[in-house]
């Protein structure tokens, strides 16, 4: 039996929030980070890797430069940088970008290919995946996304078995229930992670926990698209040890990041 | 968390509430087409509302949205076996007119059903079509509630079309499934326009702001709570409901209150 206090005193580690005007904005959202954290307070939730939407929606070269500006001082949000293909020298050199993150603290990667419009391949990529290899950094991308016909599941399948050790994390899988689509791939790629935001399915995060630990889950709310509410209670509620929520909620995500090596 | 509601602390610390019986009104049965359940069987629901402190729940089989006579049927045996925490909605398949009145039938002679199940999207056709008038004018003529999955844009069940039906049957209750996902101004506004016609938040309370948005334009008595069970988790839903800016009593309002009047519990 779990202990019926523990949950309110798990350390949420969100993976997935965001702040900033949007092109299509939901009916609430935060505009600035300061504004995130009260969200985060009110829910119960102690830190986040946040991205910024103008990263997505203006571009990476206006919105990485943003977010790092934005959150510098507010020690509960880490920041994550948008990418571009390394060859059109947008960012800079795979040297220089990497030098950038170091100096601005960030640890992790996002890619939006459909709204940026480039590959996901090792031919557009590749030595940028190979530099996320050796420094262990990882990807975050959202499963709606596509490149080059290619979308979806297949798209993370494609990425995984051209860089296999590439740690990547896919978000916002849908309400349809995604297990047919990424149980093969959690099988078949050690490296792969799945964020919890919409992980709505009854009894999900319960099976998948008992048939593979809670090492590939991280909790993430997908904020502000997606309620906090949910992720947090579904959650807190979930048939597992409190050792797995406690994984689940934040542990697995300062370990990814605590490996990172700039 | 400082969040100041005492029934998200009471579902924090518990996963739920016993001050706050919830009940589910858009819920389904066994297993579907293109999801993996863990938990699709009656006794795998039941556990689930037990853990989420959900009294009551009024579904309709996955069976029934494919073969009404065997779906129907599945519903009616659990619904019969567990009285006490499950209610049926007979659904209605407007692809098989020349069954409708002996569906119709059947309905009459059932117990535990509280009204129909439309899902026009999955039968491909529109819910202000006249192959739904003979299962509208009975539910008119009985006064019963009428669930319609509906969604925005979609050519089958807009929430505009629901808002149709609301004007043309007065007597029937009609509960707004989804919400009309996507059109959440037009499905608001429906309900704030129609007495009988209610938005259910199936799916729609994970959308940001969105409950905010109905409770101050629709009021809190016009929502009711649904998950989709077996599909999602009730505490996800909840939880949205929890952490939306809005009153305990306006949650107690869409967990169980409105629910309660609507079936005279």
């Amino acid at each position: 039996m779990r202990n019926r206090r523990s949950p309110l005193f798990m350390e949420f580690f969100d993976c997935n929030a965001s702040y900033g005007a949007l092109e299509v904005p939901p009916p609430s959202f935060a505009e600035n980070p300061h504004k995130l954290l009260e969200e985060m307070d009110f829910c119960g939730v102690q830190e986040a890797l946040v991205h910024h939407a103008a990263q997505r929606d203006d571009s990476p070269l206006v919105g990485n430069s943003l977010l790092s500006e934005e959150i510098q001082g507010l020690d509960r949000l880490h920041g994550t940088w948008a990418i571009l293909p390394p060859r059109t020298g947008e960012q800079g050199g795979v040297g220089a970008f990497l030098e950038g993150m170091k100096q601005n603290r960030v640890q992790a990667l996002w890619a939006y290919p459909a709204e940026h419009r480039f590959l996901m391949t090792r031919t557009a990529l590749g030595p940028l995946y190979d530099v996320m290899v050796e420094k262990r950094i990882p990807l975050f991308f959202s499963v709606t996304e596509s490149c080059g016909g290619v979308s979806g599941w297949l798209l993370v399948e494609q990425v995984l078995a051209a860089t296999p050790e590439l740690t990547l994390v896919v978000t916002d899988h849908g309400s349809w229930g995604d297990d047919r689509f990424f149980r093969p791939l959690l099988e078949a790629y050690g490296n792969l992670h799945i964020d919890t935001s919409r992980y709505e399915l009854d009894g999900g995060l319960a099976a998948l926990c008992h048939k593979y630990g809670p090492e590939r889950l991280l909790f993430g709310t997908g904020y502000p698209q997606m309620n906090m509410g949910g992720p947090v209670l579904t959650l807190t509620s979930a048939d597992i040890s409190d050792r797995d929520r406690g994984a689940i909620a934040g542990g697995n995500l300062r370990r990814m990041l605590g490996s990172v090596r700039l | 968390m400082k969040n100041p509601s005492r029934l998200a602390a009471e579902f924090m610390a518990n996963g739920r509430a016993d001050s706050c019986p919830v009940i589910d009104m858009h819920g389904h049965l066994g297993p579907f087409q293109g999801i993996y359940f863990p938990n699709p069987s009656p006794e795998d629901m039941l556990r689930t509302m037990d853990r989420a402190g959900v009294r009551f729940l009024v579904m309709s089989s996955h069976a029934s949205l494919v073969d009404t006579q065997r779906g129907n049927r599945l519903t009616a045996e659990v619904v019969a076996q567990w009285p006490n925490r499950f209610r049926g909605y007979w659904t209605i398949n407007p692809n098989y007119p020349g069954r409708m009145a002996e569906e119709l039938e059947a309905f009459a002679r059932s117990q535990g059903f509280v009204g129909f199940k439309f899902h026009p999207d999955h039968h491909r056709y529109p819910l202000t079509g006249p192959r739904y008038e003979l299962a509208l004018r009975y539910a008119e003529e009985h006064e019963l509630l009428v669930l319609s999955h509906t969604w925005g844009e979609s050519r089958f069940n807009a929430p505009g079309m629901l808002a149709t039906l609301a004007e043309r049957y007065p007597h029937v209750t009609f509960l707004m499934g989804h919400s009309g996902y996507g059109e959440f101004d037009k499905a608001i506004q429906a309900a704030r326009e129609h007495a009988n016609l209610y938005l259910e938040l199936t799916a729609a309370y994970r959308v940001n702001g969105v409950i905010e948005w109905m409770v101050r334009e629709a009021g809190s008595s016009k929502v009711v709570f649904g998950t989709d069970l077996p599909w999602f988790d009730p505490h996800y839903g909840i939880g949205c409901i929890l952490f939306a800016k809005i009153t305990d009593e306006e949650r107690r309002d869409i967990l169980h209150r409105n629910a309660e009047r609507l079936l005279k519990l």
